[in-house]
C-alpha cells in the first residue's frame, strides 16, 4: 500500500510529460527547395509515416504538421517568405569546397606547365575562404609497381605543399594524404601510362 | 573478493580504452564559422564551438539564441544552422573507394541550410533527414528545413 501510494506523484509526473507532449509537441516541419549556385534544382522527397511528396521547382515548399498526415502539396513560395524564415541560415551557409586537379610530368614530381598557372586559382579560393582546412592528395597512374607509385604518389604530394608554403599557406593548415595508384581519376588496366592520373588533388575548404 | 575486484579492475580498464578510440575517432567536417552562443556535444562531453573544430560521427550540434553555425563536411556537403537548432549526426561514412557512403541526419528544432554533396551525388539513397514530423530524401541539392 505504501508503495502504491508513494507512486502516485510519479505517475502523475509521467502523464504530465505525455501531455506536455501532445500539445507543447505539436510540431511541424517546413522544406523549402532552391537552385544550387551552379543553378541546377534538384530533388528532395519528403516522407511522412502516411504519405510521400516530391519537390522539384525551385522555391517550392511543403508542410508536414506530423507523422500521422500527409506532406500538403508542393507551393512555390516568395522570395520575401523565404528570406523571413531562412535569411539567417542562408547567410551562414558555407561556400563549397573547391576542387582542383594539378597534373604532373611523366615519371616525377614537376607539375606541367599547364597546371602550373592553377596555383593562383588555389591561393584565391583558400584566401577568399579564409582556409584553414587544405587537403593535398597525390595519386599515380598505374605503370610501374605499387610501392614505387605510393612514394611518387607521396613525392608529388609534398611538392605541391612546398608551392603552397612558398606561396605564404600555412604548414599547419595543410593535410597531406597519398593513395598511390589505388584511385585513379580513369580507370585502367595495370601498368598503363595515363597522364590523366598522374595528379595532385587539392581539396579547399 | 580478488577475482571480483580484478574483473571489475578489467572492465573498468576495457571501458578506458573503448572511450579513447571512441574519441580518436576520424573527423568527418569541420565548424567552418560561428555566430553567438553554439554547442559541440558528443557523448562524453559538450564544448563551446569555434571556427576549425572537427566534427565526429554522433556528434550534436545547438545554437542559441541570435546564433548560427556553418559545417562543412569531407564530402563537401554544406549545412548551417539559425537560431535554436539542434542537430545530430547519426551517421557518416564516405569511403567511395570502398563502397561505403552514407550520411544520416536528426534534426530536432530550429532552421537549416543545406547544399548536398558528393554522398547524395554517388548514393542518394544513403542519404536521409529526420525531422519529427517527417523523413527528407535528397537527390540534391540545395534546400531549406524548418522545424516549428
Amino acid at each position: 500500500m505504501t508503495s502504491a501510494r508513494s507512486l502516485t506523484p510519479v505517475l502523475f509526473f509521467v502523464l504530465f510529460l505525455c501531455s506536455c507532449c501532445l500539445n507543447g509537441c505539436a510540431k511541424q516541419t517546413t522544406v523549402v527547395l532552391l537552385p544550387d549556385p551552379g543553378g541546377k534544382v534538384g530533388k528532395v522527397t519528403v516522407t511522412s509515416d502516411v504519405a510521400s511528396i516530391d519537390i522539384t521547382k525551385a522555391q517550392e515548399a511543403t508542410v508536414i504538421k506530423g507523422r500521422q498526415s500527409a506532406p500538403t502539396a508542393p507551393k512555390v513560395l516568395s522570395e520575401a517568405e523565404i528570406a523571413r524564415n531562412f535569411s539567417e541560415a542562408l547567410s551562414s551557409l558555407p561556400e563549397p569546397p573547391k576542387h582542383f586537379n594539378l597534373y604532373f610530368e611523366k615519371d616525377s614530381d614537376r607539375l606541367t606547365a599547364q597546371s602550373q598557372q592553377v596555383i593562383p586559382d588555389i591561393l584565391a579560393a583558400a584566401s577568399q575562404r579564409q582556409s584553414q582546412d587544405i587537403g593535398i592528395i597525390g595519386h599515380t597512374d598505374t605503370a610501374g609497381d605499387p610501392s614505387y607509385n605510393m612514394r611518387l604518389s607521396k613525392q608529388r604530394a609534398n611538392a605541391v605543399l612546398q608551392i603552397l608554403i612558398q606561396e605564404g599557406i600555412q604548414d599547419k593548415f595543410v593535410k597531406i594524404t597519398s593513395h598511390g595508384e589505388n584511385n585513379p581519376l580513369i580507370k585502367t588496366a595495370d601498368n598503363v601510362h595515363e597522364p590523366k592520373n598522374r595528379r595532385v588533388e587539392v581539396v579547399v575548404r | 573478493m580478488r577475482a571480483a575486484y580484478l574483473s571489475l579492475f578489467m572492465l573498468a580498464l576495457l571501458l578506458l580504452t573503448f572511450s579513447a578510440t571512441a574519441g580518436a575517432m576520424d573527423s568527418i567536417g569541420i565548424i567552418k564559422s560561428v555566430s553567438g552562443e553554439v554547442y559541440l556535444a558528443s557523448t562524453e562531453t559538450s564544448i563551446k564551438a569555434v571556427p576549425h573544430m572537427k566534427i565526429s560521427q554522433g556528434d550534436l550540434i545547438r545554437t542559441g539564441p541570435n546564433s548560427n553555425v556553418g559545417l562543412i563536411f569531407e564530402d563537401d556537403t554544406v549545412v548551417s544552422l539559425g537560431s535554436n537548432s539542434e542537430l545530430c549526426i547519426e551517421q557518416f561514412l564516405f569511403d567511395p573507394a570502398a563502397g561505403k557512403l552514407a550520411f544520416i541526419t536528426k534534426l530536432f528544432r530550429g532552421t537549416f541550410s543545406f547544399i548536398s554533396g558528393q554522398i547524395a551525388k554517388l548514393a542518394p539513397d544513403q542519404v536521409r533527414l529526420e525531422t519529427p514530423d517527417a523523413t527528407l530524401g535528397v537527390r540534391g541539392t540545395k534546400f531549406l528545413v524548418k522545424i516549428d
